[in-house]
């Protein structure tokens, strides 16, 4: 029999997965979507092959397009939106307008999805809501994001990740025990769950119509996406107690700690059941642990008194050991074991290049850019990347001609009214500066351009 | 839904109806489940990821038969303290979800195999956890599975995945919470600055399974493309999750900021790298999040704390990005020192009555300042707003009694997902499910 590693490496080959087919062929998304939260269950449906249109206001745009980490750009773009809204198509429309409302539900007639997160009642009262768009198209699957859902007393307050980590208790939960400080999670976490959970409902919602006809209406709350996370509730009700602050800690394995190595760099350990903490203790010489009635079973092993005592003796062990010998260690024996990476180390890790979650990719507009590919790796319909971010209106003609069958003219018309627009000079919504858009195919959709 | 419904927008719905409509269209009670027709076949072990991922396949209504060996997963043991009930830990009850248990031991028991490889040709999705080539090697693997049963989605977790030279090289190494955040790069962000003592400066842990409920999710939805597939074609595939990545992949910023910067943030503290202010500050009874990172919304801000005096201070009118630290914590003090006089109550009030005439006025440019009182999961868990909509569920275990978990994560109006049944028994199902599946 072939060996696994090389049945698998033709399976999933990262070379061959552009050509392989897509699950979401012929879905078309609508996306009101602002942010993170929203454009991110857009995103996901685009990476596996939907058409999402992005639509944003003319000269405003998203107001995550200048959100850059420290106020730094990339070629007059924000480096960290091209992972948050890739592959999609950019529309800039002015939704005040008429004109602009009759374009939306010609294009509502043919979408299979909408998505939206402003504030509640907003998308209704712009005449854009479930209420509206499900009378032009009953099959519609509409997705609603919010904070703290679409009813309920508190549906109204505005909100952001921290919010939902505030309102939740996650936040909480980050820290060091009698101390007052609490960190939230970081990378907007709160966000990016919550968009991941989004897009599943609406998956489920795509799976339940091929079966029987019917869309729906959506209400995902990023707060409860975060709610179902926690054991921390069961735990309370069971015990009266709360888990609380464990620092580096996780009070669910033993040894499970980050700590220090020999050679100054931070490391996980953990050891989750008995055969990993029999692996552990016979690799660093102490077999006699896994006999030691305080920790030879799982369950005595965590109880606090015992957990001081076994975590105080790897500190010991794992100081006197670098870093790469503990983990070449743990590979061999089989306990778990990981250096704490951070973006250097992720943008440059061989192994995440070779496996695809990280990708080197090479884009017509903004050239050579490292994003991240997809957090599961599918062997028959993977996830791809096929553009990255594009300034404000860039597809305003392939939009409207391609999809809506419109005319140049017609195009200059709603030009002309100010229906539809483009960027301003601000960086993260204008092209590189050195890029000619009046050679861009694309953006010229339609048009002759020379090259 | 209540008559004094507080109006933070300029476009709440007129009358007061909406709130009370949506949550009727929104009851799960007598809707079709989705996956009424999808049979999982959830055999991983040691790795709560796999079993997330099969509570959220449950939750949307697919038979779920958790299969362990007669002494039970590993995972039952997998609880904060070691605390159990009756031998059943707290994370393993809160996903005990819609599940059928059935005992073999695949791990060293032939006979067992042939019997799981009986089911899995009626299965849509199996989900497992060994060592990748594991089970290949026992002849249960994807390659074998899928001869008999080409729709097969074939869900694997682990810690580098199932395909690459490291991934081969590291095949025996499990997968846990705490690896797969340090190996994502989660508590890089998290904790102290570097000036401050040990180990507060130390990369931070973040204190729930981020690494495990980011791999279950991402299983969960990478299965659901799958099965979208299936459906379209009648074509199964492996999905592979690998829990050194799962995060990071999921967030997608660190190997952007780690390729375009050409190094690793630093750690900041309880500040954001991108929104100031955005995060949480003393107050006189605890603490209250605070986000105001609009220009408008951090002016408003101003106003509420009496601190307007600060607004044409060159170091906040256009650069409140704290690149500089020493600069942003600055304002921290300067704003925290306003936030110890009032309490949370008092904080929240002040920022809402100004939220409120801000909606409605066109001349205050909108600013929204939020600020929130920092609540503890137990206080959650009695906020009104999770009471009318549910997202709190008391449930009742025949063996283990009642308890309390985080359900309803999402409101669908034709096809919600919702918890059934909680079961945690070892082998509970075995006969039901030899005489509805292996009959034959």
């Amino acid at each position: 029999m072939e060996d696994y590693f090389s049945y698998t490496a033709k399976l999933f080959n990262p070379d061959e997965a552009n050509q392989k087919p897509e699950a979401l062929k012929g879905i078309r998304v609508l996306d009101f979507s602002h942010v993170i939260f929203g454009p991110i269950a857009a995103r996901l449906l685009a990476d596996y092959g939907a058409e999402v249109i992005k639509l944003e206001l003319p000269f405003y745009g998203d107001l995550w397009r200048p959100a850059t980490y420290w106020g730094k750009y990339w070629k007059h773009s924000n480096p960290i939106w091209h992972n948050i809204t890739k592959n999609k198509y950019f529309l800039s429309v002015n939704l005040q307008l008429k004109q602009s409302k009759e374009l939306i539900y010609k294009m509502a007639e043919g979408a299979d999805v909408v998505i939206e997160n402003f504030a509640p009642g907003t998308a209704d009262a712009w005449g854009i809501g479930y209420e509206k768009i499900s009378q032009i198209n009953p099959k519609i699957v509409f997705l609603s994001c919010s904070t703290y859902g679409q009813f309920g007393p508190m549906r109204y307050f505005p909100g952001w990740d921290l919010l939902a980590q505030g309102a939740s208790g996650v936040l909480t939960l980050n820290g060091y025990p009698d101390t007052d400080i609490y960190y939230k999670l970081p990378d907007y976490v709160g966000d990016f769950v919550p968009g991941n959970f989004g897009a599943l409902a609406i998956l489920m919602a795509l799976y339940h119509r091929k079966k029987t006809g019917k869309g729906q209406y959506i209400d995902m709350a990023q707060t409860e996406g975060l709610m179902r996370l926690l054991y921390h509730y069961t735990y309370h009700s069971v015990t009266k107690e709360a888990i609380g602050r464990t620092g580096n800690t996780d009070p669910t394995m033993m040894p499970a700690s980050i700590f220090k190595t020999a050679d100054d760099k931070f490391l996980a350990l953990a050891c989750a059941t008995a055969d990993q903490f029999k692996n552990f203790a016979g690799a660093i010489g102490k077999a006699e642990w896994a006999t030691d009635p305080r920790f030879a079973s799982t369950l005595e092993r965590l109880k606090p008194e015992n957990a001081k005592a076994l975590t105080a003796m790897a500190v010991d062990w794992i100081k006197s050991k670098s870093c790469a010998d503990i983990v070449k260690l743990a590979d061999e024996k089989g306990f778990p074991a990981a250096e704490v990476a951070d973006d250097y180390s992720i943008a440059y890790d061989e192994w995440r290049r070779k496996r695809g979650s990280v990708v080197l990719f090479k884009d017509d507009v903004y050239g050579n850019l490292v994003i991240a590919g997809p957090s599961a790796q599918l062997s028959g319909t993977p996830s791809r990347t096929k553009w990255l971010a594009r300034p404000l209106g860039y597809h305003n003609r392939l939009v409207l001609k391609k999809f809506l069958g419109m005319s140049e003219e017609e195009i200059q018309d709603l030009e002309k009214k100010k229906v539809i627009g483009t960027f301003d000079d601000r960086p993260g919504l204008k092209p590189p500066v050195y890029y000619n858009l009046s050679e861009d195919p694309i953006y010229n959709y339609g048009k002759e351009v020379r090259k | 839904m209540s008559p004094k419904e507080e109006i933070y927008t300029r476009h709440a719905a007129k009358g007061s109806d909406r709130g009370k409509i949506l949550a009727e269209i929104m009851n799960a009670e007598g809707k079709p489940e989705v996956l009424d027709d999808i049979l999982v076949l959830d055999v991983s072990s040691a790795n709560f990821a796999g079993i997330i991922c099969a509570s959220f396949l449950a939750e949307f209504g697919a038979e779920v038969i958790k299969i362990e060996p007669a002494d039970g997963d590993p995972a039952r043991q997998i609880t904060p303290f070691g605390v159990t009930v009756k031998g059943v830990g707290i994370p393993f009850m809160f996903e005990g979800r819609n599940k059928r248990y059935m005992t073999l031991d695949i791990k060293n028991n032939p006979e067992d195999r042939k019997i799981f490889a009986k089911l899995a040709k009626k299965a849509a999705v199996v989900i497992e956890s060994f060592p990748p080539g594991e089970m290949d090697s026992w002849g249960i693997g994807y390659r074998q599975l899928s001869v008999d049963n080409p729709g097969l989605v074939y869900i694997a977790l682990s810690a580098y995945g199932q395909y690459t030279d490291k991934a081969k090289e590291s095949a025996n190494m499990p997968d846990t919470d705490i690896t797969s955040q340090a190996g994502s790069g989660l508590p890089a962000q998290m904790g102290g600055t570097p000036n401050e003592p040990e180990p507060n400066s130390w990369p931070l842990r973040g204190g729930m399974w981020a690494g495990w409920y980011v791999s279950g999710l991402s299983a969960v939805l990478g299965g659901t493309v799958a099965l979208i597939h299936r459906q379209n074609t009648g074509q199964g595939q492996m999905v592979d999750v690998a829990g050194m990545d799962a995060y990071s992949s999921m967030v997608g910023m660190p190997a952007t900021i780690g390729y375009t910067w050409e190094k690793a943030r630093p750690r900041i503290g309880v500040l954001d790298f991108i929104l100031y202010p955005y995060g949480h500050w003393k107050c006189k009874d605890g603490f209250v999040a605070i986000a105001a990172p609009r220009d408008h919304d951090f002016r408003a801000l101003l106003k509420i704390l009496g601190l307007w005096e600060q607004e044409d201070d060159w170091r906040y009118s256009s650069d409140r990005i704290p690149d500089i630290l020493e600069q942003a914590l600055h304002l921290h003090k300067i704003i925290e020192g306003k936030t110890l006089q009032f309490t949370s109550d008092e904080l929240v009030k002040m920022a809402l009555n100004y939220s409120k005439r801000s909606a409605r006025s066109k001349w205050r440019g909108g600013g929204v300042p939020i600020v929130m009182k920092l609540m503890t999961p137990e206080e959650a868990m009695k906020n009104k707003q999770w009471q009318i909509r549910k997202a709190f569920q008391e449930v009742e275990d025949e063996k283990l009694g009642k308890y309390t978990i985080s359900a309803n994560f999402v409101k669908m109006s034709e096809s919600p997902p919702r918890v059934k049944w909680v079961s945690s028994e070892i082998g509970k199902d075995n006969e039901y499910i030899s005489k509805k599946y292996l009959n034959d």
